[in-house]
């Protein structure tokens, strides 16, 4: 290992969403319930802003999931 | 045939038919074994005979006897119980089956390996299964655990039941679900839903069965859909105790120097070959009658006479009446120890050198990054890749 490596960088998720921007199928998996919701605004001084909205949301098969798109690029992203 | 065959055998009413001894007779009366001493006041195993009056396994004592006054209450024999169980298991691994063990009288294995030594049937290993327990024993096989342990229970004492896929037990009760400890309490709660066979639970999507009975209902819904985790065979046993019958006095101290020497005489045999024990079980037969075992599960595996002593001590306080014999015997071994390691003289820098050497095996055997270190940079942010980092463990 060349130095530190980062902890929970964003992976690549497969997410299905309705028009207004609520996941309704994780991974193939199809979303039971959003738990809860929020912003991230960070480096809006910088030259490299980072806007996420983030969802907390619980699949049919029990899982509980973080996702969150990001609104600066595109994609959806997950932590694990 | 079946891409799994997992084969189920099932001892009817074991723990009570071992209890009764030569008193067979008892099993054809309303019989129960009585409460342990000591613990709550809930009958176990009941006989046929007291199932028709209404008496269940697990019901208090008191209404047990209202409800059939000439209930026959029989001592538990766990050592008994304990000693044929593992008798049994043997003669099952004994045929060449990887037994899970599920609880006394109730054991699965994987019949697939086993089908080329018994005529490539599973027919086959089902009578062998029988000629290793003998007749009294219901044996039922299928495609998993769940539904191999449903055949047993509807099985009769001669005839197996072979049942090919879950969805063959459509028309079973939800009580079914009660074989299985994890499952056990939504039988009730099912059947008060008007949900009554196994069929009617698979129609139930799965996420309602998620969202009222948690993960018993995922798994529920599993079960009856055909999949089941994988069987956990037990590891081969290997049979180490050691048995005293203190002469005179029964219980305070002779005891616990009776238990003294079956320490010293259980870590001097030949057999433990230098292992250190995970698990010990001490049992003792009763001058009253009857039999007490507990298992104890030591917090660290140990070779140490003194810290046995100590972890052991306390549990013959335990012991509902005077012993007539006490026995220890190794349920489970731990690794091998070289220096019998004692319990205050392993200070801060003996640790931190074993570690050291530990991290430089693990490099030397996998490469620089074997060993890394969680180092918290940000915890408290809001963006989680800020948090941590790997960083090379440093000794």
């Amino acid at each position: 290992m060349s130095g530190p490596k980062r902890l929970g960088t964003p992976r690549l998720a497969r997410v299905r969403a309705s028009d207004d921007g609520r996941p309704l199928a994780v991974d193939g998996r199809e979303v039971e319930a959003v738990r809860e919701s929020w912003l991230v605004e960070d480096r809006w001084w910088t030259d490299a802003p980072l806007r996420r909205r983030y969802w907390e949301i619980v699949t049919t098969c029990g899982r509980d999931v973080v996702v969150f798109r990001d609104l600066e690029g595109a994609g959806w992203f997950t932590h694990r | 045939m079946f891409a799994y065959v997992i084969v189920s055998v099932l001892l009817p009413r074991f723990e009570l038919v071992v209890a009764s001894g030569d008193r067979k007779a008892l099993l054809g009366e309303p019989a129960a074994l009585a409460p342990e001493p000591g613990k709550e006041q809930k009958i176990g195993e009941v006989s046929l005979a007291a199932e028709a009056f209404g008496v269940r396994r697990g019901m208090r004592l008191g209404e047990a006897l209202a409800r059939c006054p000439r209930l026959a209450l029989l001592p538990p024999d766990p050592l008994g119980v304990a000693d044929a169980w593992d008798a049994a298991l043997e003669r099952l691994e004994g045929i060449g089956a990887a037994v899970e063990p599920q609880r006394p009288g109730l054991a699965c294995f994987d019949a697939r390996g086993l089908l080329r030594l018994h005529g490539g049937r599973v027919e086959g290993v089902l009578d062998a299964a029988r000629a290793a327990i003998g007749a009294s024993v219901r044996l039922g096989a299928g495609p998993t655990r769940f539904v191999a342990i449903a055949a047993a229970s509807r099985a009769r004492a001669r005839r197996p039941e072979i049942v090919r896929e879950a969805s063959a037990l459509a028309g079973e009760p939800v009580g079914l679900l009660a074989l299985r400890e994890e499952t056990a309490v939504l039988a009730e709660p099912l059947e008060r839903l008007g949900i009554a066979t196994l069929g009617e639970l698979a129609a139930v999507p799965r996420a309602a069965l998620a969202d009222r009975f948690g993960p018993a209902g995922l798994l529920a819904a599993d079960l009856v859909a055909g999949s089941d985790t994988p069987l956990r065979p037990r590891p081969a046993s290997e049979r180490l105790e050691e048995t005293l019958e203190p002469p005179e006095s029964r219980s305070g101290e002779q005891l616990e120097r009776a238990l003294e020497i079956l320490i010293d005489r259980l870590l001097a045999r030949r057999e433990r070959r230098g292992r250190t024990l995970r698990a010990v079980a001490l049992s003792a037969t009763l001058v009253e009658g009857g039999t007490w075992r507990e298992r104890i599960v030591f917090r660290e595996a140990l070779a140490d006479r003194a810290r046995m002593r100590l972890a052991l001590g306390g549990h013959l306080l335990k012991l509902p009446a005077p012993a007539e014999a006490l026995r220890l015997g190794a349920e489970r071994f731990g690794p091998p120890h070289a220096t019998g390691r004692a319990l205050f003289d392993d200070g801060l820098a003996q640790r931190r050198a074993r570690l050291r050497e530990a991290v430089r095996q693990a490099r030397a055997a996998a490469g620089p990054d074997a060993a890394l270190r969680v180092l918290e940079v940000d915890p408290g942010s809001r963006i989680p890749e800020r948090r941590a980092v790997l960083t090379p463990f440093e000794g």
